[in-house]
């Protein structure tokens, strides 16, 4: 049994705290490293944190039992295996691996080994939905694991990897680049454009651009930026949402690790235009793996005052970036969720108004934009408006990133314009024998083949790069049940509609793999689906019946009258 | 007597507005968006502009009030409930908000004529 010695678990909090400030915000990463080191978060690591930043105990443990990537109970094994179970890998195969996992193992998943060496765990989308199914042991990631790998797998944990074969970063798979991916411009070229301009001159160039937020929603980025900027407050913030948490997305992975220094630059320069001194990535906990390098690029970038005091020579522009881990929570995709829990709070939603723009980080002014948003920024400000938006569409100007996964020849990721219909982006992914596509993710929509002429942008499908395409052997009610329990799974609980309606329509998804559902209460089920998406608090419970009730629409002849295997 | 352009996508307001500034002997020429705005100001070359925030666009007044100051040197008195109703705290700033007053909407008849002749002068 581990003894707790309260002296040296204050010490290390002390120590920790010179690192992190010492406010609130400090509690997330205090817990991330003190887990680290204890393998759990014991109630009196938990205490002592709470006494050392003066808030309640009960809050830590509020906070620590939110994340799943904390954990309170049991002490974690020295690896702890995650396997990705999102629609993706399920498709890859998945259950085979799983199988084999628990096989080798000799424990369930949510178990831990004996000799405190391994934890077995389930997790959502690890972002490598090209190369599924993917495992996440500690900090490496493991693509394309089979039933066969998973033995060297285990005996390359035992000798603590020491001479493994599998690399430690798994190359990214992109298919196909366009004027973003294949920019040629070396770091802080972005920066030095900007400075040139005003920063009213460079929120201008942006709206004239036309760029919107790449994550999805598709929100001005000018706008978001003007608000900011003219907000009044002695402090602003930067924010990079960094927590590509959405099932099937992947193309942020790629962005942080190869385009690194232009989305610094995107950062910086709307650090500029808004008036902010301090920015953050908030990157999520799957991809810790990343941090070291985000963090040694970050160095560089202040040895060669692209960060710090007068950058570049601009008197009184001083502006740095910090990154900080999620823990596992896709709810802290959105934005004011991303908020509070960099504030050291559960991540959930906030009522808005007031927006980040104004209230954000500490209540103070606070642009959260995507990864690829900030990269999109900082190549327009070197390129110009016109470069930019001569791809795409007249309201949804420009490139986009698509992840694209499932059964299709060449998954990977795709440079492509807005507008693209879903019947190009197959050829071009040659997967036309598609039965269906869903696009933006668990929460975007099922689309089959009869809607196949529609495009991706804006004013039509929207998305923020999920492209999942099923072939005809797939199961849609086995899809529809995958994504509810996505949801299920991943609703802050704070609102009823969301946190219980989701529950009920998976309930019902599984009547109808019985058999056991009738139309009347599927109607029904229909109508709450309509009520979850009108009163629930935040995009994440307004999206969550998305998948739900467009598999319902397109595949009903394939979902009723169900008659259950026998066992 | 001055020739005043009113910016605002509330149909109602810029009625009421026009005719307090009409009954002070105000000549009112009307706009209810950005875009429309830039237009009648650029065929009017009024004197003084009454500029709303939030329009089409969230930002729209502050975009209108950079391009009209990056082209004439007109006094521009924003008036707005951007901040009762977002809970947006917004002032004035050289660049990024470069107007001469910034006021609260509802705003009295009385206050609303002096802060124009003020501007004026």
């Amino acid at each position: 049994m581990q003894v707790l010695d309260r002296v040296k678990i204050n010490q290390e909090i002390s120590d920790l705290k010179k690192t992190y400030g010492d406010d609130r915000s400090a509690l997330l990463p205090i817990l991330q490293d003190l887990q680290e080191k204890y393998g759990y978060l014991p109630n009196l690591v938990m205490q002592e944190t709470a006494h050392a930043l003066d808030i309640h105990p009960v809050e830590v443990e509020s906070v620590a039992s939110f994340y799943s990537f904390f954990r309170r109970k049991e002490k974690q094994g020295k690896y702890v295996l995650r396997l990705c179970q999102t629609i993706s890998c399920d498709l890859s195969g998945k259950a085979k691996v799983a199988r084999q996992l628990e096989n080798e193992l000799g424990i369930k998943f949510g178990e831990t080994t004996k000799d405190g060496m391994f934890t077995l765990e389930y997790t959502n989308c690890l972002g490598m939905c090209d190369q599924g199914p993917a495992l996440l042991i500690n900090d490496r990631l493991f693509a394309k694991v089979t039933p066969e790998k998973v033995p060297q797998i285990i005996a390359d944990c035992r000798r603590d990897f020491v001479k493994s074969e599998f690399p430690k970063i798994v190359p990214s798979n992109v298919k196909k680049s366009g004027p973003i991916l294949s920019h040629d411009l070396k770091p802080g070229e972005g920066l030095k454009a900007a400075l040139k301009n005003t920063r009213s001159g460079v929120i201008g160039l942006i709206r004239e651009s036309g760029l919107k937020g790449r994550g999805g929603a598709g929100f001005p980025t000018a706008v978001k930026w003007q608000l900011a900027g003219a907000a009044q407050s002695a402090k602003k913030f930067v924010v990079c949402n960094a927590d590509e948490g959405e099932p099937g997305t992947f193309k942020d992975r790629y962005l942080l690790f190869d385009h690194t220094e232009m989305i610094f630059d995107g950062m910086t320069i709307a650090a500029y235009a808004i008036g902010a001194d301090k920015g953050f990535v908030y990157l999520r906990g799957e991809y810790l793996y990343l941090k070291k390098h985000l963090q040694e690029i970050l160095e560089n970038r202040r040895q060669n005052n692209l960060l710090g005091e007068n950058i570049l020579g601009k008197e009184g522009f001083n502006f740095d970036i910090e990154i900080r881990m999620g823990s596992g929570a896709y709810v802290c995709g959105e934005e004011t969720a991303l908020i509070e829990s960099l504030e050291g709070y559960r991540g959930e939603p906030r009522n808005r108004p007031p927006f980040p723009v104004d209230t954000g980080f500490q209540n103070h002014p606070t642009i959260v934009n995507n990864v690829e948003t900030f990269l999109d920024a900082a190549l327009i400000c070197v390129k110009g408006a016109k470069w930019f938006n001569e791809h795409g569409t007249e309201k949804s100007s420009g490139t986009k990133l698509f992840s694209v996964s499932g059964d299709c020849e060449k998954p990977g990721i795709y440079e492509l314009p807005f507008g693209i219909t879903i019947e190009q982006l197959l050829k071009e992914v040659k997967g036309e024998n598609a039965k269906a596509v869903q696009i933006g993710g668990a929460s975007g929509r099922c689309v089959a083949r009869k809607d196949f002429n529609r495009t991706i942008a804006f004013e039509d499908i929207s998305s923020g790069g999920s492209i999942i395409i099923f072939g005809p052997q797939v199961d849609m009610l086995e899809v529809a049940i995958n994504f509810m329990e996505f949801f299920v799974e991943e609703s802050c609980g704070q609102c009823t509609p969301c946190r219980d309606g989701n529950v009920k329509l998976l309930e019902g998804l599984k009547l109808l793999e019985k058999g056991r559902c009738s139309v009347s209460y599927l109607n029904e089920l229909m109508r709450l689906a309509e009520t979850i998406q009108l009163a629930s608090k935040c995009g994440l419970g307004q999206s969550s019946p998305n998948a739900f009730v467009s598999i319902i629409e397109n595949f009903k002849s394939e979902i009723l009258g169900r008659v259950p295997e026998k066992a | 007597m001055a020739k005043v352009l009113v910016v605002d996508d509330d149909p109602d307001f810029v009625s009421a507005v026009t005719i307090v500034l009409e009954s002070a002997g105000h000549k009112v020429s009307k706009a209810h968006s950005r875009q429309e705005g830039m237009q009648v100001f650029d065929k009017d070359k009024p004197d003084i502009v009454v500029l709303d925030v939030m329009m089409q666009e969230p930002d729209d007044g502050f975009v209108m009030a950079q391009d009209l100051k990056a082209k004439a040197r007109v006094p521009i008195l924003m008036l707005t409930n951007v901040g009762q109703v977002t809970g947006l705290d917004f002032g004035k700033d050289s660049e990024m908000v470069p107007v001469d007053a910034f006021e609260q909407k509802p705003i009295r008849p009385s206050v609303l004529l002096e802060r124009i002749n003020q501007l004026l002068k």
